[in-house]
């Protein structure tokens, strides 16, 4: 690429920027960064924040000036040397390992009647414990988890095994304060993962089914490799769906009008895209620039630590008309919620298939007048994940 | 070179000359034809690079593959029985030394 020198700006730094601020609520930040540049120094993060539109995308499309495989990871700390980290070919290799197992024909096959199962189960639960239930801990996480959990085929754990793993090395992949509690509970998740994927893997590769993990019994992978890989999709295949049915939810019973118009015509798949772009459950991942580069004008120095912030991306108004508002009905841009490239989410499918196709529209059918409880509101958190919390919902 | 012409709506086309071994969706974003996303990068995964090729060329293409069949069953736009292909999957070079298709309304 050529770029005159005279056009490139330096990265600003952003003191400003504190890691509680992000937490709480991380958009009005964003707007204020990307106002000046796509791209800043945040001290308090330790990393150059990528708020732009265009400056992420350019990244997600080049991996040869922005590798995944960044040095200090605190998720191969925590999870192993996954796929997630790795560039192409390597990558591309340990994902082929996946095969068909989260695509769309699978789903049809096999998993949709999972997700109506455990749909099922899950609902009445929720309806048993009545209203003012918290539709994120009695519904949303025992859901996908379960889902996961039988996609995965942990035959010989628990839907709370497989919640307790995900967020306790999910914690241990953010764990930027170094907090020892944090790293000794995900080693020992890491290590229970272990153990029980070594034990499923013996009893799949005699009998085998369409499961993940049987399918990766008998492929050319490291043991090492698989063990890594398996424990970034317990991370990645678990709050994330989890956080877009709450999310959606909340979006569509504070907008009463969308929802009407999602029930009207069925219209679950636009509310799930819009709130996934509207708050993106993975907000921020990292890369590493290989060399000194020019990213949409603003110059990078080799070695620079990148955070990737699709969430931020997703509300940029050079590509969204009010951007900060929920509307199924805005024009259709492509979000980055799913990531772009070769590492575009390959549990897209499956999220899409469990949350819009079984979970939304059967817990509004169930309890068509759920509402939100005025008296105990919703919490929503998150800055590098980010999702509703809390959902306490009221029917009648 | 090979040649890649992408029809729009309305009367607008894009004409690009590639080297041998680009897929359409990569010829497409690496010039930024507006309507490929090309989401996945090209592993037939996420259904953002449809198109429609011209009946002229048909012959000309590839099988489609299973990962790509069930991929056509996933676009935003109808699928068409015939001209309908994901722009990841089909590679100009020497079987295939010009193409033009029709860039679908929507992808996503």
């Amino acid at each position: 690429m050529t770029v005159q020198t005279s056009d490139v700006r330096p990265v600003p730094t952003a003191e400003w920027v504190t890691i509680p601020d992000l937490y709480d609520d991380p958009y009005p930040l964003f707007q204020r960064l990307r106002a000046e540049a796509p791209v800043h120094w945040v001290p308090a993060v330790g990393r150059y924040l990528v708020v732009g539109y265009e400056a992420c995308h350019e990244i997600e499309l080049d991996a040869e000036r922005f590798t995944a495989d960044e040095s200090g990871s605190l998720m191969k700390r925590a999870m192993g040397h996954s796929m997630l980290r790795k560039d192409d070919p390597e990558h591309a290799a340990e994902r082929q390992s996946y095969g068909s197992v989260l695509r769309p024909r699978a789903i049809k096959d096999h998993w949709n009647a999972v997700f109506e199962k455990n749909a099922r189960i899950y609902l009445d639960q929720f309806k048993a414990a009545g209203p003012g239930a918290d539709v994120v801990s009695q519904f949303a996480a025992p859901y996908a988890a379960e889902n996961l959990r039988l996609i995965l085929g942990y035959y010989n754990a628990t839907q709370e095994d497989l919640q307790r793993w995900s967020q306790t090395l999910i914690d241990g992949t953010g764990n930027y304060a170094d907090d020892p509690d944090v790293w000794a509970a995900a080693e020992r998740s890491s290590d229970e993962v272990d153990a029980a994927t070594d034990e499923m893997l013996a009893h799949l590769r005699d009998k085998p089914d369409h499961t993940l993990l049987s399918g990766l019994s008998h492929m050319p992978m490291s043991l090492e490799a698989l063990r890594a890989n398996i424990k970034m999709t317990i991370g990645g295949g678990l709050n994330e769906p989890r956080d877009a049915v709450a999310t959606t939810l909340w979006a569509l019973l504070s907008h009463r009008d969308q929802l009407d118009q999602v029930l009207a015509d069925s219209r679950w798949a636009d509310a799930f895209e819009e709130s996934i772009r509207w708050v993106a459950p993975i907000g921020m991942y990292p890369r590493e620039a290989t060399q000194d580069t020019v990213l949409d004008g603003m110059a990078i120095p080799k070695g620079a630590r990148l955070g990737v912030h699709v969430g931020a991306a997703n509300r940029d108004p050079a590509l969204f008309a009010d951007p900060e508002s929920y509307d199924i009905n805005r024009p259709k841009v492509p979000h980055l919620a799913f990531g772009g490239g070769s590492h575009f989410c390959a549990g897209a499918w499956v999220a899409r298939a469990s949350v819009v196709g079984v979970a939304l529209p059967k817990l509004i059918a169930e309890l068509p007048d759920l509402r939100l409880d005025p008296a105990n509101p919703a919490s929503i958190q998150g800055w590098v994940f980010r999702g509703v919390t809390h959902l306490p919902v009221l029917w009648t | 070179m090979p040649k890649v012409t992408f029809h729009h709506d309305g009367g607008n086309a894009d004409v690009l000359d590639v080297e041998p071994g680009t897929s359409l969706m990569r010829a497409a974003v690496r010039n930024g034809v507006r309507g490929i996303v090309g989401e996945c990068g090209g592993q037939a995964m996420c259904a953002t690079c449809h198109v429609y090729v011209r009946d002229r060329y048909l012959d000309a293409l590839p099988d489609i593959s299973e990962d790509e069949e069930e991929m056509l069953d996933c676009t935003t736009a109808p699928r068409d029985a015939d001209r309908s292909r994901l722009g990841c999957q089909v590679v100009v070079g020497a079987d295939l030394d010009a193409i033009e298709v029709d860039v679908p309304a929507s992808q996503v």
